[in-house]
């Protein structure tokens, strides 16, 4: 009974102790934009389209055409105890606006720049090549990012690839380590390289053992990448103008020599396969929701997909020229076009099954001058 | 190390001596309790916001001692040989809380900062040789004070970090939420650990005491160039138990 006694008396000390041990709250050490005020947005209702895409250093808000930008001043949600300052502005002409804020955080310590962007909105033009000239090292410097210009100078954020994600690994520690990496050896000038990449033991941790390389237009979400990869991978974007005919481009392929599954228990007998393909699919205009790798090959929405068949594995450069092919019974709605009813991606991984994450590490995909033919006729 | 074997050997053959009178004798001592505290980092890191939760585990100490009095003087010196398991299991609550974590291939280092949910479970026995100095207050109540070391026979600390986000590199990196992340560090356990130890006895029956120890662990329980866990954790416990004297 005593025993029992002084036992619970020293779980009290104890516990007293651990307790008294917290210390006093730091100040918030974070700096984020996590929105914009919904009473703003519902101002300028008018005037935006779409949902704001908020990343980690950009804001990008699409804007109908005609609209002054000059004027605008959104309202950020910020991290409490963060603030905001606009640094300044760069007025794009027809094709919008850039502002520059930073952002401070509570602490003092840390401060985050960010690029707001009001842009109208542009179609992808009936003759744009994809050439992946335009990339840039991402504000860590360990990886690339890609991006097109306008012809206004206006950069369009409309590529996206799981480089974030494998980043988090810390595994890469130049451009050139991670699975989506530019190689100067293009069809012209530079192309994109592709490979399918070992994550090590963290990446077991999150029964993610590979990390396949991977492009595509669309929007990588980061923050899904570890719990829900598949979530994390939200392709396409509104730039649709007109009906898509062919998907062609260049590309060249070998495949890893170990097959693997989720589990990293190699398949014997299996060979890893690249995957290049387009989707055309529905969306609705006013909540825009964007296909991701549990539905983009799967999905009713999809009206139209041009996809490379037995790809192969050549070792030179290969062209194609690839069909679009309608998809559940559907038909492409020149009406649904007029009120930006469709949204497109291009997608290219080394390894086809890399979303769940089977795949030959050592896999290597590379793309150039990548077009989208248009039915012509269609184009205004 | 050698020598303190060496002591306790000898004090297990030692005469056994009941005469509690008699301050020149050899006492032979048969204890058990049970140890409860912490193996943590210490201070708190100022980001751990919150402990909620926390479990002691059914730690045994058993502890085979021989003590030696200085003749016509209140001091005393006594050896010890125990087998005992310190651990414990916690939850805890982080912010931003500045990690850095190696693959164990070394191909690569995670490193951010989390704010989230962390649980650990320790739970480590070991063979512990302790040597104290006694001061016998009167003829109920003795105080101990000295140091032990300790060597692994069986480790275990698991854990997970959950319902949270870690950024990359810094509170300003790409955000990634993490459901849940399991980590087993079992195999990279530091063997050898010593500390300091304290503690008071008082005599309930001339063959039965009641002691109190505190253990304050001086080498963390990981090797310290171990990337996975980037600050030293100790293992602080007090060990509450029943001794009988012969």
């Amino acid at each position: 009974m005593v025993r029992k006694n002084i036992f619970n008396a020293l779980l009290l000390v104890a516990l007293a102790t651990f307790a008294s041990c917290i210390r006093e709250e730091a100040p918030n050490a974070e700096c984020d934009i996590l929105g914009i005020d919904e009473g703003w947005l519902e101002l300028n209702r008018d005037i935006i389209t779409g949902t704001p895409v908020i990343g980690n250093h950009s804001v990008d808000i699409t804007v109908k055409e005609g609209t002054d930008c000059t004027s605008l001043e959104p309202l950020f949600i910020l991290t409490p105890g963060a603030h905001i300052t606009k640094d300044s502005i760069s007025d794009n002409g027809p094709s919008g606006i850039t502002q520059y804020y930073t952002t401070y955080a509570e602490d003092g310590i840390w401060r985050k720049k960010y690029t707001v962007s009001f842009t109208i909105q542009a179609l992808i033009n009936a003759s744009q090549v994809f050439s992946f000239e335009n990339f840039e090292v991402e504000s860590s410097g360990r990886y690339n990012v890609w991006f097109e210009v306008d012809g206004y100078g206006t950069r369009r954020n409309i590529w996206a690839s799981g480089n974030a994600g494998y980043a988090f690994l810390g595994i890469g520690k130049s451009p050139m380590d991670f699975p989506t990496a530019t190689d100067h050896a293009g069809v012209k000038g530079n192309c994109i390289r592709l490979t399918t990449k070992d994550t090590g033991s963290y990446g077991n941790l999150f029964n993610m053992p590979i990390a396949a390389g991977n492009i595509f237009i669309g929007e990588f979400h980061s923050a899904s990448a570890m719990g829900k990869p598949l979530k994390a991978t939200r392709f396409g974007l509104q730039l649709v103008p007109g009906k898509p005919l062919y998907l062609k481009g260049y590309y060249k392929y070998s495949s890893g020599d170990v097959f693997t599954d989720k589990h990293k228990n190699e398949i014997p007998g299996r060979t890893d396969e690249c995957a290049i393909y387009s989707v055309l699919y529905e969306v609705d205009p006013a909540n825009f929701e964007k296909l991701d790798g549990s539905n983009i090959t799967t999905s009713e929405r999809i009206v139209m997909m041009a996809e490379i068949e037995n790809p192969g594995t050549p070792g030179a450069w290969t062209e194609f020229r690839i069909p679009f092919k309608a998809m559940n019974g559907k038909d492409f709605d020149p009406h649904r076009l007029a009120t930006k009813g469709y949204a497109i991606t291009i997608v290219a991984s080394s390894s086809k099954d890399g979303a769940s994450f089977e795949g030959a590490v050592g896999s290597t995909l590379y793309i150039d001058e990548l077009a989208i033919e248009w039915e012509t006729e269609e184009l205004k | 190390m050698t020598l303190v074997i060496a002591v306790s050997a000898m004090t297990m053959t030692a005469q056994d001596n009941t005469g509690k009178g008699n301050t020149t004798s050899w006492n032979i001592r048969l204890s058990a309790g049970l140890n409860l505290g912490g193996t943590a980092p210490l201070p708190l890191p100022r980001e751990i916001r919150a402990i909620e939760g926390y479990s002691p585990g059914m730690n045994l100490s058993m502890e085979c001692s021989a003590e030696r009095s200085i003749k016509e003087s209140p001091w005393g010196i006594r050896w010890g040989i125990r087998i005992e398991t310190k651990g414990m299991s916690a939850k805890a609550r982080t912010k931003n809380y500045h990690m850095e974590a190696w693959n164990t291939d070394g191909t690569g280092k995670v490193q951010g900062a989390w704010t989230g949910k962390v649980k650990t479970a320790v739970s480590n026995t070991y063979l512990t040789l302790p040597v104290v100095a006694v001061y016998n207050i009167n003829s109920r109540w003795n105080v101990s004070a000295g140091a032990y070391v300790s060597w692994l026979l069986k480790g275990k600390f698991t854990g997970a970090a959950y319902d949270g986000y870690i950024r990359d590199q810094d509170p300003t990196g790409e955000k990634a939420d993490v459901i849940c992340a399991q980590y087993d560090f079992s195999n990279s356990l530091r063997r050898f650990n010593w500390g300091l130890q304290a503690g008071g006895e008082y005599r309930v029956r001339e063959h039965i005491a009641l002691f109190a120890n505190l253990q304050w662990g001086m080498n963390g329980i990981f090797p310290s160039d171990f990337g996975c866990v980037t600050f030293e954790i100790y293992p602080i416990y007090g060990t509450l138990g029943v001794t009988r004297l012969f």
